[in-house]
């Protein structure tokens, strides 16, 4: 697994400065979880962590590699460093079996039998392997999601991030979809996740972040962030999640 | 993390694979993949091409003779058309406009999509001024520009007229292509960004998602459209004799007008017409059918179109 650093990133969409100069650590093998209001920049970050969007400012590493140089193909980085969405966004045509391989050929350029394999026994992993021919809008959320993980985790990335997995979902799916999330991490995984899931966060997360108006206004434990946060913001923002 | 173990960090800076490839080793790489791709598809494309320029070619003669005998013949040659020589004819016609005009409408709603501005300012041009023009306009501007660029020219009447006929086929083509080409944008468009998200995502390209992601899903979203406007396209052929094409309509004004020597001037008309509107009935119901057909064999789950 490997680290990522953000240092000093900033990102204005025109007049508007969503990313206001952040630094952040997600270190090997770390599940980070990053919480904050919504629109203050969570997932514009998380973007800029897989070149999604370009920061305007700072740099950005994987280990040692700087993302931000030039001179590295975003393809590259986005091999090597998968994304769930809050959305899913499993490609529509495609069953199961193929969303998970269809990068592996593409990217990887895996033969059809190599990727048909790893594709098998990502989706087994997330507890699919029934699910291999069905399409994505035979599933439901929760389903979805996970496979959504299992083609992430098929890249073999060194790290993930995750944009509000459980957003979209109905209780069930959630708790489903945390607990494949939670043993990725326990396995090692190095992954950030913007979480608004707090039980999660304090169960399964190495260090949380308070997340606000474009700035990490704070970070720690979990118990530190949720039980003791320092900040006026971080202590109003909890209150109105946690109670 | 999958499939085993793999090292813990194997990343260092100066690692080529790391590195944006310059354009040469893209290149190198490029000509390798279409070396590799050609040795299977030579065969069925080449072949294709080769076939279809011979049937071309064998047209292009054929047609010839054929309006020979119409245009420079007397008028008892009209006498002994009978429609389904028109009709052959028409189906002609409608096997140029529908391949030309399905291809170019794609290439230009795909250019409307891209950002590449200057692409997308002559797609623009092209459909506004294809799709505002009535077709009887196109075929006439198309025709009398032809006829008037060959004026003096010194080519055989003959040819010229040949040329002149055709280039109202073209005109049809390019009307049609206008309407396909915001068929395929539309198309293009509806396609979630969430699913060019999780391509990218992915380390997926840019050209490559547009083909193994984006075209699937845009194409059977457009199919149940691009129905409608083949069968329109096809009807569009029956405007054709206004520049001397004796195609299914052209006949069947021929043989109605002819009908005034029989004694049921109207009725003789009305029986022509209802063998023409049959007639177009086929060709239209067998292209509908078609496409419902492909249709149904890409249909999956999640992308239907709502059903009639
Ligand atoms: N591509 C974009 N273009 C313009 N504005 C954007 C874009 N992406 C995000 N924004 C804006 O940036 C702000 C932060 O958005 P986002 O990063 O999605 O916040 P969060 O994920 O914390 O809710 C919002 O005001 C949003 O409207
Ligand atoms: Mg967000």
């Amino acid at each position: 697994m490997s680290s990522i650093r953000v240092k000093g990133v900033r990102k204005s969409f025109g007049e508007l400065e969503v990313l206001r100069g952040v630094d952040l650590e997600v270190n090997s093998g770390e599940v980070l979880c990053i919480v904050g209001p919504s629109g203050s920049g969570k997932s514009t970050l998380l973007r800029c962590m897989n070149l999604l969007v370009i920061p305007d400012e700072g740099q950005i590493f994987l280990d040692d590699v700087a993302l931000t140089d030039p001179r590295i193909r975003p393809e590259w980085v986005r091999q090597n460093i998968g994304m769930v969405f809050q959305s899913f966004n499993l490609f529509t045509h495609l069953t199961v079996k193929r969303n998970v391989m269809l990068a592996l050929r593409h990217v990887k350029r895996m033969n059809r039998a190599k990727a048909e394999k790893v594709a098998v026994s990502q989706l087994t992993r997330v507890g699919l392997a029934d699910k291999l021919n069905a399409y994505p809008a035979q599933l439901s959320g929760g389903q979805q999601q996970r496979v959504a993980i299992a083609r992430a985790l098929a890249m073999d990335p060194k790290a993930i991030l995750f944009d509000e997995p459980t957003s979209a979902l109905d209780p069930e799916s959630i708790h489903e979809v945390l607990a494949v999330m939670s043993r990725i991490g326990q396995e090692g995984m190095t992954m950030a996740v913007v979480t608004h899931e707090m039980g999660f966060a304090k169960e399964v997360a190495d260090r949380v972040v308070f997340f606000d108006a474009g700035r990490v206004v704070e970070e720690g434990t979990p118990d530190e962030i949720f039980e003791r946060a320092g900040h006026e913001r971080t202590q109003a923002f909890m209150k109105k999640i946690l109670r | 993390m999958t499939g085993g173990s793999s090292p813990a960090s194997t990343l260092s800076p100066g690692s080529p694979e790391v590195r944006r490839r310059d354009w040469k080793t893209r290149l190198r790489g490029g000509a390798k993949k279409v070396f590799v791709w050609k040795i299977w598809s030579h065969v069925v494309y080449g072949g294709a091409a080769v076939v279809g320029g011979i049937l071309f070619l064998l047209e292009l003669g054929y047609l010839g003779v054929y309006h020979l005998s119409f245009a420079l013949g007397a008028l008892h040659s009209f006498l002994a058309i009978h429609p389904l020589q028109g009709f052959l004819l028409s189906l002609e016609v409608v096997g140029v406009i529908l391949p030309v005009g399905f291809g170019l409408g794609f290439l230009v709603g795909w250019a409307r999509t891209t950002r590449f501005v200057i692409l997308r300012g002559l797609g623009s041009v092209f459909v506004d001024f294809f799709r505002s023009m009535p077709p009887i306009a196109l075929i006439f501007f198309f025709a009398l520009i032809t006829g008037l660029e060959l004026r003096g020219s010194g080519i055989d009447p003959y040819t010229a007229q040949t040329l002149i006929m055709w280039m109202g086929v073209v005109a049809l083509a390019l009307h049609t292509a206008a309407y396909q080409a915001e068929i395929m944008r539309a198309g293009i468009l509806s396609v979630p960004a969430g699913q060019t998200d999780a391509a990218d995502a992915l380390g997926i390209s840019r050209m490559r998602a547009m083909f193994v992601v984006v075209l699937p899903q845009a194409f059977r979203l457009s199919l149940p459209a691009l129905g409608n406007e083949f069968s329109s396209s096809i009807k569009d052929t029956s405007l054709l004799n206004v520049i001397g094409w004796m195609e299914l309509g052209g006949v069947s004004l021929a043989l109605a007008a002819n009908s005034i020597e029989y004694s049921h001037y109207l009725a003789g008309s009305l029986v022509v017409w209802i063998e023409a509107a049959f007639l177009y009935f086929v060709v239209t119901y067998i292209a509908t059918r078609t496409v419902r057909g492909v249709e149904d064999l890409f249909k999956v789950p999640g992308l239907e179109v709502a059903k009639s």
